[in-house]
């Protein structure tokens, strides 16, 4: 059973809120400053759900993802978008199969667990095969 | 036995919470539900299992072949785009994206024919782009009922909005306000 959760946000203030969120709710969180750091926590195992900002430098939201696509390291996670923006741009097309949900920063603490808990849930599913 | 009333839903980002929130207080239809949503097959099963959750109809992934039922969710699987035969046979096809996604909304709802004795009613919910637009306006054309989710309720209105501007859009509605018209339109079984 998966508690896991990513913040890959440049803001520590963000990152620090979703901590303390996750710690009320008992779930297992991962830190990520930017999308480098965010690639090297999935290639050493890291499986659940990734809070995903779209603003960062060097490495913005969209391209981690295609960088975590083009490597193979997308089965098994759950991806949400974090904003401060209305909507997303056209750099999300192409990417929609693979962005399960858009949250708009700010965020409250039952919004964000809603979220998480429920696509903890869809993760914690058992499949017969996990091969594709 | 064929189906006789035919509901087919495309839906993108935001589309786990908004299918649970829609499904939820639904009672068993009698129609078919077919839903489009931008997904990866390493999710499509997980997806369906979390609606079979709340639904109160059973969901599960279409499959190549199968003729669809009345009272039954189906969710197109990722990796193919799915065609709907003669409105009732599921087709799943491979081919290039369709508006940069597979399975594409467009696809499925292109598809579709008259629906001979009973209802058919397109549904664009919460997504980035423009996919379901064309399929919509088909739907419409082929005389079907058509509704759009509306901008308060849509995670990202996108595909509701360029749905929405076709001028082939009947009703747009939050997700509950469409689960009502659906109790309205559609006769309930059990």
């Amino acid at each position: 059973m998966s508690n896991r959760i990513m913040i890959v946000d440049d803001n520590e203030y963000v990152r620090a809120s979703v901590e303390i969120i996750c710690s009320s709710a008992e779930l297992d969180l991962t830190s990520a400053a930017s999308g480098t750091e965010c690639l090297g926590h999935l290639e050493s195992g890291f499986k659940g759900v990734i809070l995903m900002d779209i603003m960062m430098p060097d490495m913005d939201g969209w391209d981690t993802i295609r960088e975590i696509v083009a490597r193979g390291l997308y089965g098994g996670n759950i991806i949400v978008m974090l904003t401060g923006m209305g909507e997303p741009d056209a750099k999300m097309d192409g990417l929609q199969e693979y962005v399960s949900d858009y949250m708009t920063k700010p965020f409250g603490p039952d919004q964000l667990l809603d979220s998480v808990e429920y696509y903890l849930t869809l993760l914690n599913t058992p499949v017969a095969s996990d091969e594709h | 036995m064929s189906i006789r009333n035919l509901v087919v839903i495309g839906v993108s980002t935001g589309g786990p919470f908004t299918l649970k929130e829609l499904f939820k207080g639904l009672p068993p239809l009698d129609a078919a539900f077919l839903i489009v949503l931008h997904i990866t097959p390493t999710m499509d099963y997980r997806i369906a299992q979390g609606l079979a959750a709340v639904a109160s109809m059973p969901v599960t992934l279409a499959e190549d072949g199968e003729q669809l039922r009345n009272g039954s969710i189906y969710l197109a699987p990722g990796g193919f785009h799915l065609r709907l035969d003669g409105n009732q046979k599921v087709v799943l096809c491979e081919g290039p994206r369709v508006n940069y996604v597979q399975p594409a909304v467009d696809v499925t709802m292109l598809s579709l024919s008259r629906q001979p004795r009973g209802r058919l009613i397109g549904i664009v919910l919460t997504g980035m782009g423009k996919d379901g637009a064309e399929g919509i306006r088909h739907v419409k054309e082929m005389g079907g009922i058509t509704i759009a989710q509306d901008q308060t309720s849509s995670t990202i209105y996108g595909m509701p909005k360029a749905a929405a501007q076709t001028g082939a859009v009947d009703y747009v509605l939050p997700p509950k306000r469409i689960a009502g018209k659906l109790m309205e339109l559609l006769p309930q079984v059990g």
